[in-house]
């Protein structure tokens, strides 16, 4: 048995860092670790709620050390940075017609930030009263 | 002796992980700025009404209908769109091999979203 040799020599491991436009790539792939901390934080959040009132306020509490806060603020900027990426991409991949008319792409960006107001005031609806 | 055939290597499972990577990436965009700086900033800083999070309405909030929602948007599916980046993440910088990388990071995508979705459920029940 031998290996079948490669076609292609492997990449060094910091390919991405020698030009602009991968480094904005990979900033942009990076926007999930943030997120994923807060996603542990919220998964907390649900355990402490089942766990009683105490467990609760212990976790608010939690919430609120300023290397949370920090962590989560990032997280909140990263989704806004998603948001901003990934509302561009939808009328590339899914140019939509009305009628003989295209609909242009700017405005399906628009719809989709309205959709990002709507679920923030679903949120001020929510969460804004007692 | 294997024969390789790389032409055949395109994952049958692929479009499931890819489904959930994009509906991931859309409640990225839509549900967690909102989740985030209600449920992070605004909660722990007490710029919410007093009562609005309190434990009760808390839970009438999460153990629900509401609540499943809530669960599967802002956790399982950013969960799955998390997995499928870092996946391809470490792939880009050649860490580890892409067929462990893959069951790793899916499989605790998958485990968290039960365990998420069975808090919710056990807390219906109550």
């Amino acid at each position: 048995m031998h290996k079948p040799p490669r076609a292609h020599p492997p990449l060094p491991r910091n390919w991405w860092l020698k030009h602009r436009f991968f480094i904005a790539y990979m900033a942009r792939e990076a926007t999930v670790l943030p997120l994923v901390f807060f996603i542990v934080c919220l998964l907390a959040g649900t355990l402490a709620l089942s766990r009683g009132p105490d467990a609760w306020q212990g976790w608010i509490g939690f919430m609120g050390s300023p290397p949370v806060v920090a962590l989560n603020a990032l997280a909140l900027v990263a989704s806004l940075y998603h948001a901003w990426t990934f509302f561009q991409l939808f009328p590339r991949v899914m140019p939509l017609r009305l009628g003989d008319r295209s609909v242009p792409a700017s405005l399906m960006v628009a719809g989709q930030w309205a959709g990002v107001l709507a679920v923030l005031l679903l949120f001020v609806w929510v969460f804004g009263r007692a | 002796m294997t024969q390789h055939h790389p032409e055949r290597r395109q994952a049958y499972d692929e479009p499931l992980w890819w489904a959930l990577f994009s509906a991931g990436g859309v409640c990225f965009a839509l549900f967690v700025p909102s989740a985030a700086l209600f449920l992070a900033l605004l909660l722990p800083a007490g710029l919410l009404p007093a009562d609005a999070l309190s434990h009760e309405r808390a839970s009438s909030l999460l153990f629900g209908l509401p609540g499943l929602i809530f669960v599967g948007a802002t956790i399982c599916l950013p969960l799955f769109h998390a997995a499928h980046r870092i996946r391809h993440g470490l792939f880009d910088l050649t860490l580890g091999s892409d067929g462990t990388n893959k069951w790793l990071m899916y499989g605790a995508a998958a485990l968290l979203s039960a365990l998420a979705l069975g808090v919710v459920l056990l807390g219906m029940l109550r």
